[in-house]
């Protein structure tokens, strides 16, 4: 409640005020915000296709790897793969398909964008879909056999609602990553001309390219109401209605599943005109319940059918599979037996620099985010207050910013080439920060409370308390937090370390400015230098995480893991 | 001679491991007939429970067969329904939805599912409770929702793993009265009842018939008739006649 | 029946109902099944012995009989009332009718028929609690809300639904 309503405040100081600045200095900007409420509609338009794909790709991805063992083989690695690369690494690939697919209309750029924020929403949910699958009690799923749920009615009623709580976890990360792409592909350069489609990115973007502060300011403004009241009407009632679906655990207490808008009882809830809709609704849905029964039983009728189509299924996964992987192999081959092209040599101290300035912007990540989180996890009024605070500052994808922290690099710099390095290392510190920030609040509010009592009447105080209690205590969220905001990293690379829009470009040496230049600075992109470059990240992503994280991973939970 | 409703005709399960086979039940064979009342009991990880996944058709026996009413068992089987130690509700189901989930899947209209819901309901002492969720419901309450689901596909055979091993002493003997109270209203289902127990107390308070199995593998050691009347006391000598006897038998 | 003290009598009745709310209607045949099953009656040791619960787990289930007058404690003796014979020898229906019986004319009880029939309307959970809270306190407002359904629903005179938390009573059946 509280913290609801601190939002809402803040959300209405920044209205009031950014009202105030605009209508005061510069009246003719306000033309500019009449066209904002409209570029809103289309961007939300954009994440909610890109959202339903990722839900329907999940579902059927996850469910498929759940129940069919052989498959699961494959497809479980591939996911991992695609989960743990940098996604926009694969725009501008995606992009010329789609582009030269569609001959520049804007149909084939609605597509790429659509399929851009896709690729940052669909794997993690349909690792969740898999994961709930997997871990369905046995006496539930020996239940549904026994009373004899197939088909349909086993998934409306058993799978589906299993899958509910991680599905809907999962979907609120999703949809926060995809903000930071839709604003990353909704202008670009390329092919020698700037593709834009109206919507709140493109706004911001085209603002911080007329130096318009203003416009900055309002479009800024207006993506982190929308990103918030998505936020508060949507996706948190959501994740209170999923409770329902949690498995019990063997708890005596009844806990309480408060209904998801419990919130907004104060919002007048016309009762008369929901019960209008639901009767009106009722017999749609009784009459596919009824059908979809019907088609079950027409169905298990037939076993021997759906075992051909689920082996022609499989069969045709297989064969777009082998596809892809001669396709890839041929590609592969092509591309070191022919002498590699001369940017090539660049690559190892490209990949260096890049690696360096994410590191350094984890550690200042860490520095601030882990005095702060042991703060805010154990005083309830520093997360009161704060709490709002940094979430509304959270929602803002740092592409949203990019604008802003090239014109304070800028600005503190004075020179465009020390600029150029700043903003990048500032862009993938504000990728990377939140995720540190509020894993490590997690661990540190995960702490029981009796091993803080015992620390406290052992005398254990500053250096020893934090030492013995609380750093420990944060190691398994510092992780998580870690293969996330690394994740996060690899992907604002590309979007920090050249800058197209500004003239000349400000560019550090980097892996994501070798993208960069190879797709888009040439009127054909350097088809060799792409995929060179992306590989290169990719053995830098997985490497990191096989060799450094998991482990460690690993070893954190054996150690610190708190018995309960 | 009544016909057998069940027939466990040398069954035998191993699991296998790394190319070791691992024995878990060992020629299980005994009949059930109608009116049967039968409880196998047995040290715990003896494979009481593989064996009656195998009995209700969840599980193939590596060899052997099971047949019911003389013809080999199917999973789906609505003649024969199952009650779950762990209960096995779903969890975002209400208590009706949960005992019309057997239904649902026969494909049974609502009004007949909710009118038949609605019957072991209040024969179980749920009414009341009808839109409650499981998590709103005491241990007892749930496996009445879980011996309701059962009842209502109207099973000729109901079998049940550990009914009441999730339920606190005094729960436990209070369901085990009201279990035994609805075995003897002839006008309900099942015909037969199947039940799986560690509990040897258990088993001679409740059963006609004990079939006993040794630790693992689990092997037949005995099976006995349970002569004493009822209702049955607990206290009484010859009732612990039965329990000394079927301890040393395990032990 | 004991009365712990409480400085408005008036109102001590409803806080009563608070022993209820952690015990179940299972339990509390059990409990009076176990002690007719040693004569009816038994010190507390025994029976804790007899049904292998310890005293802590089964004091709130004696407490709780005591409240429903299905049991009488004197010196550590646990004693089975006539109310108890009825209820063991009636069938799962008729346990319903006589629970209800004992339970329909409490204070916190008699507090929601109230409610109910002014407002003319379900009752919000919010309300219900905060009208057990300035009777008992707001501490256990929630415990008692919680056996009121429980018990309520058991004994067939309340509604309740966990999605819009709304309690309904139902016709009173004479
Ligand atoms: N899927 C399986 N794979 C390997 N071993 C199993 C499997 N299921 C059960 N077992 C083994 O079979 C034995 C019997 O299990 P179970 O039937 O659950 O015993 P009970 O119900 O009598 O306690 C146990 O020792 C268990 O480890
Ligand atoms: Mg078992």
């Amino acid at each position: 409640m509280r913290g609801l309503r601190g939002r809402l405040r803040i959300l209405a100081s920044i209205a009031i005020l950014v009202a105030i600045a605009v209508a005061v200095f510069y009246p003719q900007a306000a033309w500019n915000a009449i066209q904002l409420p409209l570029f809103a509609v289309f961007s939300t338009t954009r994440m909610v296709f890109a959202y339903l794909l990722s839900l329907v790709f999940a579902i059927t991805y996850g469910a498929t790897a759940a129940t069919n063992k052989r498959a699961a083989v494959i497809m479980l690695p591939i996911l991992d793969v695609l989960q743990s690369v940098p996604i926009l690494g694969f725009f501008p690939a995606a992009l010329v398909f789609f582009v030269v697919t569609f001959q520049g209309s804007p149909v084939g750029i609605e597509l790429a964008v659509i399929f851009l924020i896709f690729t940052s929403m669909a794997w993690n949910m349909a690792f969740g879909v898999y994961e709930s699958l997997t871990t369905i009690p046995v006496d539930l799923e020996a239940a549904a056999a026994s009373f004899g749920l197939r088909g349909m009615l086993r998934f409306r009623l058993l799978a589906l609602p299993a899958a509910i709580p991680k599905l809907v976890y999962n979907s609120i990360l999703s949809w926060s990553n995809g903000w930071f792409f839709l604003v990353a592909s909704e202008t670009f350069t390329a092919f020698g001309g700037t593709y834009t489609r109206p919507g709140l990115g493109s706004f911001i973007t085209n603002a911080g390219l007329a130096g318009d502060a203003t416009g900055i300011a309002l479009g800024i403004g207006v993506l982190a109401a929308v990103v918030l009241a998505l936020d508060t009407i949507v996706w948190r009632p959501l994740g209170v209605w999923s409770e329902r679906f949690r498995m019990e655990t063997t708890g005596h207490e009844v806990p309480r599943v408060p209904s998801p808008y419990e919130r907004f009882r104060w919002l007048p809830r016309f009762p008369r005109l929901r019960r209008t809709f639901w009767a009106s609704a009722q017999p749609v849905v009784t009459r596919y319940r009824r059908a979809s029964v019907r088609l079950d039983r027409t169905y298990s009728a037939h076993p021997k059918v759906l075992r051909d189509i689920r082996f022609l299924d499989l069969a045709m996964f297989a064969v777009i599979l082998l596809l892809v992987v001669v396709a890839g192999v041929f590609g592969l081959a092509r591309l070191f037996l022919s002498p590699l092209p001369p940017a090539a040599a660049e690559l190892p101290r490209a990949a260096a620099s890049s690696f360096v300035r994410l590191a350094l912007a984890y550690a200042i990540a860490l520095a601030w985010t882990i005095p702060l989180a042991a703060w805010i996890g154990r005083s309830p009024r520093g997360s009161r207050y704060l709490t709002p605070v940094l979430e509304v500052a959270a929602s803002l994808p740092a592409t949203a910013l990019l604008p802003i922290i090239v014109g304070f690099a800028i600005l503190v710099t004075a020179s465009l080439g020390p600029a150029a390095e700043v903003s990048a290392v500032l862009i993938a510190l504000f990728s990377m920060q939140w995720y540190l920030l509020f894993n490590l609040i997690a661990g540190v509010r995960a702490i029981p409370d009796d091993l803080n009592e015992a620390a406290r009447s052992f005398g254990l105080r500053g250096r020893a308390y934090w030492r013995r209690v609380l750093l420990p205590g944060m190691v398994p969220s510092l992780l998580t937090g870690s293969i996330t905001a690394w994740g996060a990293g690899w992907n604002a690379l590309i979007v920090s370390e050249y800058i197209p829009f500004l003239n000349p470009p400000p560019h550090v040496s980097g892996l994501g400015y070798l993208l960069d230049i190879a797709t888009f600075n040439k009127p054909l992109p350097d088809n060799e230098m792409i995929l060179l470059t992306i590989l290169t990240m990719i053995v830098i992503v997985l490497a990191m995480n096989k060799l450094l994280w998991r482990p460690l991973y690993k070893r954190a939970s054996v150690k610190y893991r708190v018995e309960v | 001679m009544e016909p057998s409703l069940l027939e466990v005709k040398d069954v035998l399960k191993s699991y296998f491991e790394n190319g070791k086979e691992f024995k878990v039940l060992d020629l299980i064979r005994f009949e059930l007939a109608e009116r049967d009342f039968v409880c196998v009991v047995g040290p715990s990880g003896c494979g009481k429970s593989t064996l009656l996944r195998i009995i209700v058709g969840l599980e193939p026996p590596t060899s052997g067969q099971v047949l019911f009413e003389g013809s080999p068992i199917r999973a789906d089987n609505p003649q024969v329904a199952m009650v779950f130690q762990s209960f096995a509700l779903f969890p975002w189901l209400t208590v009706t939805q949960n005992v019309e989930l057997g239904l649902e899947a026969q494909g049974i209209p609502p009004e007949g599912r909710h009118a038949r819901a609605r019957k072991f309901i209040d024969a179980v002492g749920l009414t009341g409770f009808e839109n409650a969720f499981p998590r709103e419901l005491s241990g007892g309450m749930k496996q009445r929702v879980g011996l309701a689901r059962a009842l209502a596909i109207e099973p000729l055979l109901l079998c049940m793993d550990e009914p009441f091993s999730s339920l606190d002493p005094l729960t436990a003997q209070n369901l085990r009265d009201e279990i035994l109270q609805l075995w003897a209203n002839p006008d309900l289902p099942p015909k037969a009842v199947l039940m799986v127990t560690h509990s040897i107390e258990e088993a001679v308070y409740l059963a006609d018939r004990v079939i006993v199995l040794s630790s693992r593998p689990g092997r037949m050691v005995a099976e006995l008739e349970i002569d004493l009347p009822r209702p049955r006391n607990r206290k009484e000598p010859e009732f612990y006649g039965w329990v000394d006897e079927i301890y040393s038998l395990i032990v | 029946m004991s009365n712990t003290g409480d400085d408005d009598g008036r109102k001590t009745p409803v806080k009563d109902f608070h022993s209820m709310a952690k015990v179940s209607v299972g339990q509390i045949l059990g409990l009076v099944e176990a002690v007719d099953e040693v004569g009816g009656l038994a010190d507390a040791a025994t029976i804790s012995r007899e049904v292998e619960m310890d005293v802590d787990r089964l004091g709130p289930i004696l407490t709780a009989a005591e409240f429903l007058g299905l049991v009488t404690i004197e010196d550590g003796d646990i004693r089975i009332t006539e109310l108890s014979r009825k209820l063991l020898t009636a069938n799962v229906r008729e346990r319903k009718r006589i629970v209800r019986e004992i339970i329909d004319d409490m204070p916190a009880f008699r507090l929601v028929m109230e409610m109910a029939r002014s407002s003319g309307a379900p009752l919000g959970r919010q309300q219900v609690v905060q009208a057990l809270a300035d009777r008992v306190g707001s501490h256990q407002a929630e415990d008692v809300f919680n056996a009121l359904v429980y018990w309520g629903r058991y004994a067939e005179l309340v509604r309740y639904d966990s999605g819009s938390e709304q309690l309904t009573v139902r016709i009173a059946q004479t």
